[in-house]
């Protein structure tokens, strides 16, 4: 190969301009540059500490305590007062918050995952019967509406905690299996997804390593936008008594408050809508620039 | 080439600001442009040579792109500078552009027939029968069989030959005195291709207008264009005419890239000659003549300076090189 | 001698869907009825333009898509009727780089995963053999093997090609199809990726069916041609012969074409009317009769037979009323 090594050696010595970088890096690079992005993390990992607090019991833990008198002013005890029966509503905000991150998480991850594998067979047998049938769940589900959904999977699992939780991932998994559909549809007909068959690379190998790591920044973003709708959905459904029961939640804050705004005692509507307000818009400034981030056309 | 020339560049230099800072993408470039003229803009991709044709329409992106120095006149009127609004008035009547890829420039959700007569009611003011009528002349013109028919179709019923016809009897519609083709060809298959170039010579003629034509097809500026220009990185290598550029071209890239090529006719199945290495990063050009790394004739001198064109307007050849080759006879 | 690789009235038709309960309604036929020899180290170029059936051609002979009809015998065996685990063992014998250098690399996966992947698919070597084999095979296509690790974005057109090359030659193949490998690249690195097949195939002796609609690249590399049209191969000819004396209007115009970087050269073009029909409905008889400028009455009836025109050491087979 005479002739082509010395012209290789000239490319890369003129390449010096490459930067070693992955998609991934180049990505990170571009989000750490996004100040919105960055403030919207930040205010996420925040509410993430305090979650994780709730959890190991480093704080919140006597949220259901009846420590003082009815509705008591902020005071040095009580940050944010208490509520009718006396319980103290910075405790339970805080509390509230771990309730949100689990919903958000559990429902994101299965969701996603949900909609990664089947979004991945419909798009790589398209036209064929696992496909129509995949699609036709889809319409279902799309078909029904969501708060009919929850009422009736709560119903029909008796009380069950999680009724809430498979009500919105039976939902949720719907747009992000489109979405990986219409994506995988554009992969399997790449070339190097040939190149895999032409090697000889089994069909479900080629699934797994060839197209779904390239639907990954979907996924990424797919996850972050599910989290904030279930939380939303969180506190929308325990509001009309649908979601949480034994817990505590914003949804059930905002339920109490319904009398005390009335009496012009605003403490408990505050605390849990300016709290879900703060989570909601970081994680979406987090979720923006994590899409522009992870654009493929952008990062080339 | 007598008389004034319609279009004058000088100095022209174009800047993008990227993630990793300032692309200089055209740097210094002047040329002219006469009446009847045809001007070739060949180079290998991220040369300059589409982002020059561009600025002559004011359609540099912006931002991340603008213009950083030197003028354009067209017919003494400098362009450089002027507004959207302005340069909205110039495109279509004064200066036309052709694009790759046809499908860019049509509306799909219009029939080409109203994509036409809305020009020409516009610029022409003409009514709408008198419109139709020129708009279905001018589809004749360029090669549209049965063209009463085709102006009531939409452009994905036509095949990618009969598209590029109709964006250039589109671009012809206001008369322009220049016309910017880039790449008008490369899309389409070898025997279409034919069609429309030889349909352009004959339009060019006929319309007597001036036109520059940018492309990698060192074969297409052969057959069509009067005089070319050679860009590397952003810079002129070689401007001539056509018949002194393949027949003694000068600077060492010209002769290169002529030598790389494959040509029908001549069966050796031997080694092409190559041009070894790539392109420079434009983020990291050298300080010297922007081929050197590539250059076999390169010596101490091309790696500290920045060869500038030799000769003046008058000369038949100008070439950025140091050592360039001679031309014979 | 037996050639490396044969294909007998191969065909590929796709049906077109249409209409309630998405009935068949029509069928593309993107190859119809092709039939060629390849030697042992020999290369055939097929050119045609666009929707010719030229790439289909290529995916059909290494059973990306399966073929409708026809056989293709690779070194006396038959692809066409061979067992999955057989066709497996096969794909070590055939390759294919692709023309489009930024589609062909998949963009999560390092340069070593991607060269690597083949070996690991046919189980050769242990992971340390495999992996000088793939620094072995950077070499061959001249990059430094201090690039393993990259991404394929950080490359350029001329270098990712070189990639794929190394990929399809990680298994030692007797047969490499080569669709439209250079079209994507800029003129001076498409001479060093020319010159880098031709070694390739001197050093290696690799079969090539090299697919191309640039006629003068395909004489370049090549030893016979296939001229295709609307599906069908209208002529093939040692590859001096077809360009010397070509003998289907078809090619002529073809040749007449291409545009060539000299002044001088005033040809004499055919340039012919109209466009490529759609493979859905082609014309009867001739599929180039419509625009054919030496259009005969027989034309647009009788589909014309291929006759042999050439001599017994130079065949050259066309399939033209004019010369039957």
């Amino acid at each position: 190969m005479s002739t082509a090594l010395p012209d290789a050696t000239a490319a890369l010595a003129g390449g010096g301009a490459q930067r070693r970088e992955s998609l991934w890096s180049k990505a990170a690079w571009k989000f750490r540059r996004d100040r919105a992005g960055m403030a919207g993390l930040a205010v996420v990992l925040l509410y993430f500490i305090a979650a994780l607090g709730v959890w190991t019991g480093l704080w919140a833990t006597s949220w259901a305590d009846i420590g003082g008198g009815k509705w008591e002013a902020v005071s040095a005890t009580h940050w944010f007062g208490t509520n009718l029966i006396g319980q103290d509503i910075f405790e339970r905000a805080l509390y509230s918050v771990s309730t949100a991150f689990e919903v958000g998480l559990v429902v994101a991850v299965m969701a996603t995952l949900l909609g990664a594998l089947l979004g991945a067979m419909a798009g790589f047998f398209s036209g064929r019967f696992t496909d129509e049938v995949i699609l036709w769940v889809m319409g279902v589900l799309d078909s029904i509406p969501f708060y009919l959904l929850v009422a009736a999977i709560a119903f029909a699992l008796e009380g069950n905690p999680y009724a809430m939780h498979v009500a919105m991932i039976s939902t949720f998994w719907i747009t992000t299996g489109r979405l990986v559909r219409g994506e995988v549809i554009k992969l399997k007909n790449l070339e190097f997804v040939e190149a895999a068959h032409a090697i000889g690379v089994p069909e479900y190998t080629i699934i797994l390593r060839h197209i779904i790591p390239n639907t990954l920044h979907i996924l990424l973003v797919q996850s972050t936008i599910t989290f904030v709708a279930a939380i939303k959905s969180e506190v929308i459904l325990s509001f009309l008594g649908l979601g949480v029961k034994d817990g505590m939640s914003w949804g059930l804050m905002i339920a109490e408050s319904t009398f005390e705004v009335l009496a012009g005692f605003f403490n408990n509507f505050l605390a849990a809508s300016v709290l879900l307000f703060g989570l909601v818009m970081a994680f979406n400034m987090f979720a923006d620039a994590l899409q522009d981030a992870l654009d493929p056309r952008q990062v080339s | 080439m007598s008389g004034q020339p319609l279009l004058r560049v000088r100095d022209l230099v174009v800047e993008f600001s990227t993630e990793h800072g300032v692309v200089r993408a055209v740097d210094r470039v002047s040329f002219d442009v006469f009446p009847n003229e045809t001007l070739g803009l060949v180079g290998e991709s991220g040369c300059g040579k589409t982002v020059t044709g561009l600025s002559i329409l004011g359609l540099i992106p912006s931002p991340p792109g603008r213009i950083a120095g030197g003028s354009i006149q067209l017919d003494g009127r400098e362009l450089v500078g002027l507004s959207e609004s302005e340069f909205r008035r110039i495109r279509g009547r004064d200066v036309a552009m052709i694009f790759q890829e046809p499908m860019t420039a049509l509306n799909p959700v219009f029939t080409i027939g109203s994509q036409m007569t809305d020009v020409l009611r516009r610029y022409k003011g003409l009514t709408r029968r008198q419109a139709r009528a020129a708009a279905i002349e001018l589809l004749a013109k360029v090669g549209i069989p049965a063209p009463d028919r085709r102006i009531d179709e939409y452009p994905h019923q036509l095949s990618g030959g009969m598209r590029q016809r109709v964006v250039i009897a589109m671009a012809l519609s206001c008369g322009p005195k220049l016309i910017v083709a880039d790449e008008p060809t490369t899309a389409l298959d070898v025997t279409t291709q034919a069609q429309v170039l030889e349909q352009i010579v004959k339009l060019q003629q006929e319309f007597r207008m001036s036109m520059i034509l940018v492309t990698h097809d060192l074969g297409v500026v052969a057959e069509t264009c009067h005089r070319a220009i050679v860009m590397y990185c952003g810079r002129i290598a070689e401007k001539a005419e056509i018949g002194p550029l393949f027949g003694a071209p000068r600077h060492p890239y010209t002769v290169g890239l002529l030598e790389s090529i494959p040509r029908v006719g001549v069966h050796e199945k031997e080694d092409l000659a190559v041009i070894p290495g790539m392109v420079p990063d434009l983020l990291h050009l050298p300080r010297g003549c922007r081929f050197a790394d590539r250059c076999s004739r390169r010596q101490a001198r091309c790696e500290e300076a920045l060869p500038e064109l030799d000769g003046d307007d008058e000369s038949v050849t100008r070439v950025a090189c140091f050592h360039p080759y001679e031309r014979m006879s | 001698m037996t050639a490396l690789l044969e294909i007998r009235n191969l065909q590929k038709h796709f049906p077109v869907r249409g209409g309630f309960l998405r009935r068949v309604v029509a069928q593309v036929k993107a190859v119809d009825g092709v039939s060629f020899k390849l030697e042992f180290g020999k290369t055939l170029g097929l050119v045609g333009e666009s929707g010719c059936g030229k790439s289909t051609l290529g995916r059909a002979i290494l059973q990306l898509q399966k073929p409708t009809g026809g056989q293709v015998i690779l070194e006396g065996e038959d692809l066409t009727a061979a067992s999955p685990a057989r066709l497996l063992e096969m794909r070590r014998e055939m390759q294919i780089i692709f023309q489009d250098p930024f589609a062909s690399l998949s963009p999560r996966r390092t340069v070593a995963q991607t060269i690597r992947e083949p070996l690991e698919v046919h189980h050769i070597g242990t992971p340390a053999e495999r992996n000088r084999k793939v620094e072995e095979l950077l070499q061959v296509v001249g990059m430094r093997s201090n690039v393993l690790d990259r991404y394929p974005h950080e490359f350029s057109g001329g270098q990712r090609q070189r990639i794929g090359i190394a990929r399809a030659l990680a298994l030692n193949p007797k047969l490499i199809i080569a669709d439209e490998p250079v079209s994507a690249l800029d003129v001076s690195v498409r001479a060093q990726v020319l010159n880098l097949i031709a070694g390739l195939q001197r050093e290696h002796g690799i079969a090539f069916l090299f697919i191309s609609h640039d006629l003068s690249v395909v004489e370049h590399v090549s030893d016979h041609v296939g001229v295709m049209y609307l599906g069908k191969m209208v002529e093939l000819a040692p590859a001096k012969e077809i360009y010397r004396d070509p003998r289907h209007p078809y090619t002529q115009a073809l040749l007449s074409a291409v545009p060539v970087p000299d002044p001088k050269r005033k040809s004499k073009r055919i340039v012919l009317t109209g466009d490529v029909p759609s493979p859905m409905n082609p014309p009867p008889g001739c599929p180039f009769h419509k625009r054919c400028p030496k259009v005969m009455d027989v034309c647009s009836k009788v589909v014309p037979p291929v006759v042999d025109v050439g001599s017994a050491d130079k065949p050259h087979r066309v399939a033209c009323h004019l010369h039957s």
